[in-house]
């Protein structure tokens, strides 16, 4: 079964320009310029149950403009998007009882509780009665390694503690779809692989279909045997990772390196850049 | 439907709860903060004591109907911003992006959006009003109305606030705008109606609505008129659904952000 299919999706931003200086100011309240930038631009993709995609492309190039509208926090317009069975422009509360939501750069938790009240508070949320939440709590918080810091106040914790009771926190209701916008970002390498096995893991145990964007080649190699790249709103590769590494005729890359194969990062990179120049 | 309403109230309090042990993990900064808002309100009624020795009535009020509607205002001010503060900064949120924690919820996303955040100096606001008012010695019958129109002035706070924060899913810069009126709603509804006429009458009844918040309220504390009672539900009623479907209109134009953010 499709976890999410997506046939079209668009969406459109109006933001406003401005010219240099004072005199620009003025002049856009008496004559106000805008311009439409296309963030996502027919983009058609399905994911399988279960299955691991990597999301990627450089920065501004439609991924979280994509997720979100996923998830139900952006409306699209054009196209058409299902995730689990569920247009998430109409059923959008259903919708968020079976996803969860990861945004590296954005913190869902409350920085003045510690990490078990916050899952308590999201155990309300997703309607789960104290028993099952308490007993949710325990399995995540002994898989994740929670033990040492689960009463702590977050903004006490370190950015991989955080990071952790986060991911948490996003599966204190069993979502079947996970999303996950740059998890890793501003993590130690530790850290990193540790998170890395942790979703896996629960990939694998509770069959939880993964939708990652990232920067760090590492989560996408680690994680991931698909991988989309998108760039200016569209895709521009849809491949397994191990098929893009061993056929992607890599120039520079190949030059550069003895080895037969490029390396996934050396791939990306040519990628952006061929996408740049064209 | 009975369950769904009574999990989302259950997540409301939880919200309010947690809002309120925020703002008291500094405790001296927590009761200061209200004391200073009851000495910043009481302060302000010794002009009005001073105006009543000179005069019996200002604008067809006696002193005792002024401490009703002082009473009144900074109730509902209080209560408004005691449950709902979020409200008042919804400019903010909806500029900012910052409505994605709240979206991919399977709650109600208004109702989540205006119960994330409390104002602990409302606190004061509201006890100041409670206190104003006892000291009248108001009685049952008009005590009882004290708390009904405290709880429908806080809803006029409420809708009338989101309405205009809400604008900002259309207009950039709509805080300052909607703080000014929010300002204006306070300070206008602290004096009596009757010395406003023609215009500014107009506007303060049917543009920023001191009239149906506090005037009307104050006027059937003390001379109970059924007509008038009504005509404070139904425009509380058709302010609320206005400001909602404003609300959930706007939502559709929402386009999130990409900064770097916490939940404080």
């Amino acid at each position: 079964m499709q976890a999410i299919t997506v046939e079209n999706l668009s969406k459109t931003f109006r933001v406003k320009r401005k010219e240099k200086g004072m005199y620009g100011s003025i002049k856009a309240i008496v004559h106000p310029q805008t311009e439409e930038i296309r963030a996502v631009n027919g983009v058609s993709f399905s994911v399988e149950e279960g299955e691991m995609l990597a999301f990627i492309g450089p920065n501004g190039a439609g991924k979280s403009t994509t997720i979100k509208m996923l998830t139900g926090i952006l409306y699209p317009d054009g196209g058409k998007a299902e995730v689990m069975g569920i247009d998430p422009t109409k059923k959008r509360r259903q919708l968020a009882y079976l996803i969860g939501t990861v945004f590296g750069q954005k913190e869902q938790l409350w920085t003045h509780l510690t990490p078990y009240d916050n899952f308590r508070f999201f155990g309300a949320i997703y309607d789960l009665s104290e028993r099952e939440t308490e007993r949710r709590i325990g399995e995540l918080a002994e898989r994740f390694g929670l033990g040492n810091f689960i009463d702590t106040p977050v903004r006490n914790l370190s950015l991989g503690q955080r990071i952790r009771c986060e991911i948490v926190a996003s599966l204190i209701h069993k979502p079947k779809v996970l999303f996950l916008d740059e998890p890793t970002i501003g993590l130690d390498p530790v850290v990193k692989e540790n998170v890395r096995e942790l979703i896996k893991e629960m990939n694998k145990e509770e069959q939880t279909t993964i939708f990652l964007t990232s920067h760090d080649v590492g989560d996408i190699e680690k994680l991931c045997r698909r991988i989309i790249i998108v760039n200016d709103g569209r895709i521009v590769m849809d491949d397994s990772v191990e098929h893009l590494k061993h056929h992607y005729p890599v120039k520079e890359a190949a030059q550069a390196n003895e080895d037969s194969f490029a390396s996934l990062e050396e791939i990306i990179v040519e990628i952006y850049k061929s996408e740049e120049s064209s | 439907m009975l369950t769904a309403v009574k999990n989302q109230l259950r997540v409301c309090l939880l919200s309010i709860k947690y809002n309120m042990m925020r703002e008291m993990v500094n405790k001296v900064a927590f009761l200061t903060n209200v004391a200073f808002m009851v000495l910043n309100n009481a302060s302000i009624l010794v002009q009005w004591f001073i105006l009543f020795r000179l005069r019996d009535d200002v604008g067809g009020y006696t002193f005792r109907e002024i401490l009703f509607l002082w009473g009144l205002i900074a109730a509902s001010f209080g209560l408004s911003h005691i449950l709902f503060a979020r409200v008042f900064s919804l400019s903010e949120l909806i500029i900012g992006g910052k409505l994605d924690a709240y979206l991919v919820q399977p709650k109600n996303v208004l109702a989540s959006v205006m119960t994330s955040a409390t104002d602990v100096s409302a606190i004061g606001d509201f006890m100041y009003g409670i206190v104003l008012v006892c000291v009248c010695k108001p009685g049952v019958r008009v005590f009882f109305l004290f708390l009904l129109f405290t709880v429908t002035g806080a809803i006029v706070f409420t809708a009338f606030a989101l309405l205009l924060g809400s604008l900002s899913f259309w207009f950039v810069r709509m805080d300052m705008f909607s703080n000014q009126l929010i300002l204006g709603m306070v300070s206008f509804g602290t004096y009596p109606d009757g010395i406003f006429r023609g215009v500014s009458r107009f506007f303060l009844y049917f543009v920023m609505p001191v009239g149906m918040a506090v005037w009307h309220p104050v006027h059937v504390m003390t001379n109970f008129d059924a007509g008038m009672l009504f005509t404070v539900f139904g425009y509380v009623s058709v302010l609320s659904v206005t400001a909602a479907a404003v609300f959930y209109r706007g939502i559709r134009r929402y386009a999130s952000g990409n900064l770097m953010e916490a939940r404080m």
